[in-house]
């Protein structure tokens, strides 16, 4: 016997419990301190015009640029640097507005929950 | 020799790539989510790699080719996906704790019941998105290489299983994020060589496309599958045998591995269901599905599909559970978009250069190899056949990389969500469904690729974005509204599937909307999920639920100093619902 061997310290039942395949424990409602609320209604709110804000900009933006191409023809005809400013306008509106969109609505949401790092009391409490 | 070179790389970096993510694994959460230890940069290559699959890297410019300008659409709405999941979604269900999207569901609305309906809907979702990639794996292989279809399709299931079975998702993780590097460059690389060496001409052409109406030169087209040919003139051709007959004017029917040559000036024969590319209507920045004649509402389906499909797809949204807090999977979506918006700056390139070079591949249907045909097209020598290398590498990568995701998701739903089990199950389980998928993909070359994930992608739309989106953002949703909502979703997305198979020919906005069904069975999905939960009544906590969901994660546990007491540490009892409910309903009073 090797002076090293390792020794289980646990004690039978946990071994006992451990060997059996686990079935999932019960489902319980998830918590929130009460505390917590009013911080937690108003992060909801403010998060929710926000992103109401941000998608209104996206839907504009996809929705209103096929409009746009279909209601204004002659961009097919017109040129920059020799292609067609309805095909650039396909790629260079909309990916580097996305972006703008994504940047923007990030900074935004994150400052509010900034302002609810814990410690700071919340305007309810 | 091209598909050794290409491909061998690819397999051997994908498996030592993995290697490096193998750690020690106790738990489910350890395989499925990485023990959620990725950072927002890695975290956003790997959903990048995860998400540019065969029909970004191959199929965008092969729409390019077939359908127009238009097609360009499609990437606009896989990118604007992900704005609308860093809006609605991404962090708020971080927060949730949950490990897959059925997880979520049962952590949000405590249903048993609709957390199998979802691993169910997880599963069609996965087989429609995954049986594509391991065709066009063995497709681009045979075609590359002359080898038999089965080969690429076991190479690429034995390289992902192997890689996820002993990594898991720590694995998949650098292993995508890697690929996305390298499909990057190898996109992006090519298209500017193709650029500088196809001479003045062709740029010209390009960018000053005329309608494709006869050969330029003498053209070999293969025919991989049956095709039935509108020919207007008597057309004299050469047969790969070496026969030389005319085409009488009228159909013509070309059986599949027929080889036919065209000679230069020869008029271009009609495809049913398909105009030549090039005209008036395929320069048109918009896309006329089913060329019924309503460009708006067209491009505006294919929007509302890819988009909220996007939002809804469960390995992209699994990719999220991996960040370490809802912050990180917040700005994991917002690097993604700018990710995204990269890459999809080129299949234009690669698009209008194969409509002039290229451009009888939409005779024999096969435009999904206009990207990897069009190097030997522009040189002949060692640089084309380098180049055509170096994209049949990066179309290989874009096939692992999204199998890997999407055989994780399958392995979850099963293994963690049907029938619940440990980590020896979830290993196993890669292995028989990729063993599964393999059999599904052997019998289905002749399937459209882009048909079926579209479909994949509709029926993301219509069940687990609205499932997300009203978990999220409205508290009085209950579990049997979301088990309606996401049945009807389901059921009305297979009804327009079985009409698009089975069903009478239609015209004009109906074609549409039975081809693209999104425009409808979105809204299906949110009605019915509204009314029904409005019937009902949410339960006690349901409020709860939801608000915790939008709460920072207490990163100290310091106790808060004007309540004097530690919020982390508080007692069960402090926090029962009831005193919640109380002090939400004298908010909203």
């Amino acid at each position: 016997m090797s002076p090293h061997r390792r020794v289980a310290v646990t004690s039978p039942q946990t071994r006992l419990a451990h060997a059996r395949r686990r079935h999932r424990t019960a489902w319980r409602p998830p918590t929130l301190d009460p505390a917590e609320v009013h911080e937690a209604v108003r992060v909801f709110h403010a998060q929710r015009s926000r992103a109401a804000v941000a998608l209104g900009a996206l839907s504009v933006l996809l929705l209103g640029l096929p409009v746009v191409l279909s209601l204004a023809p002659w961009l097919d005809h017109a040129r920059v640097l020799g292609v067609p400013v309805s095909w650039v306008a396909l790629v260079a509106v909309p990916f580097p507005a996305m972006v703008a969109i994504a940047h923007w609505h990030l900074r935004r949401a994150e400052r509010v929950e900034d302002d609810s790092e814990p410690g700071t009391p919340g305007p309810g409490g | 020799m091209i598909a050794f070179f290409a491909v061998a790389p690819v397999v051997l970096v994908t498996l030592l790539v993995g290697l490096r993510g193998v750690a020690a694994m106790r738990t489910t959460s350890d395989f499925l989510v990485a023990s959620r230890r990725v950072s927002p940069l890695l975290n956003s290559a790997a959903v990048s790699g995860e998400y540019l699959s065969a029909a970004s890297f191959l199929g965008v410019a092969g729409l390019v080719v077939k359908d127009g300008v238009g097609a360009l659409w499609y990437p606009v709405g896989f990118t604007a996906g992900y704005v609308a999941m860093l809006v609605l979604v991404a962090a708020p269900m971080r927060r949730s704790g949950a490990v897959t999207v059925p997880d979520f569901a049962e952590a949000r609305l405590a249903s048993t019941p609709l957390r199998k309906l979802a691993a169910v809907t997880v599963l069609v979702i996965a087989g429609l998105y995954l049986v594509p990639q391991f065709r066009t794996a063995g497709l681009v292989l045979s075609v590359v290489s002359g080898g038999p279809y089965w080969v690429g399709v076991v190479i690429a299931a034995v390289v992902v299983s192997v890689t996820l079975a002993v990594g898991g998702m720590r694995a998949a993780t650098y292993v995508q994020a890697f690929q996305f590097c390298f499909k990057l460059v190898l996109f992006i690389v090519p298209a500017i060589w193709l650029l500088l060496s196809a001479g003045p001409a062709v740029r010209h052409e390009a960018v000053h496309p005329v309608e494709f109406t006869h050969f330029a030169r003498d053209t070999p087209v293969d025919f991989g599958l049956e095709v039935t040919l509108e020919v207007h003139e008597p057309t004299t051709v050469r047969a790969s045998d070496g026969r030389v007959f005319t085409i009488p004017p009228g159909e013509f029917r070309v059986e599949d591995g027929d080889t036919l040559v065209f000679p230069a000036g020869a008029p271009v024969p009609g495809v049913r269901g398909g105009a030549a590319p090039g005209g008036p209507d395929w320069q048109r920045p918009l896309l006329d599905l089913q060329d019924a004649g309503h460009p708006l509402l067209g491009t505006w389906a294919v929007l509302l599909a890819t988009m909220l499909g996007t939002m809804g797809l469960p390995h992209v949204l699994m990719r999220f559970h991996t960040s370490p807090d809802g912050r990180a999977a917040r700005r994991t979506a917002a690097i993604t978009v700018g990710l995204l918006g990269v890459f999809y700056l080129f299949p234009g390139v690669y698009g209008t250069l194969a409509k002039v070079l290229v451009p009888q591949l939409y005779l024999s249907g096969a435009t999904d190899t206009a990207v990897v045909a069009l190097p030997s097209q522009v040189d002949s020598g060692a640089a084309g056949t380098v180049f055509t290398t170096l994209l049949t590498a990066g179309a290989f990568a874009a096939f692992l990389a999204t199998s890997l995701g999407l055989l994780l998701v399958v392995a979850g739903a099963i293994s963690h969500d049907l029938v619940p089990g440990g980590l020896a199950r979830l290993r196993f389980t890669v292995v028989a469904a990729a063993a599964a998928v393999v059999l599904l993909a052997l019998p289905s070359a002749r399937l459209d690729a882009g048909v079926l994930v579209t479909w994949g992608f509709t029926v993301a739309a219509s069940t687990f974005c609205p499932l997300l989106v009203l978990g999220i953002w409205w508290p009085r949703l209950t579990a049997p509204g979301a088990i309606a909502g996401v049945a009807a979703g389901l059921l009305g997305t297979a009804g327009a599937i079985v009409a698009t198979l089975f069903g009478p020919p239609v015209s004009g906005w109906l074609a549409i909307l039975v081809a693209q069904p999104a425009p409808w069975s979105v809204p299906l999905a949110f009605g019915t999920m509204v009314a029904v939960s409005l019937l009902g009544r949410p339960p006690a906590w349901s409020s709860a639920a939801m608000l915790r969901l939008h709460l920072v994660e207490r990163r100290t546990s310091v106790p808060t100093r004007d309540r004097g007491r530690d919020l982390g540490h508080s007692s069960w009892s402090a926090r029962r619902s009831s005193a919640v409910r109380r002090i939400i309903r004298r908010l909203s009073r």
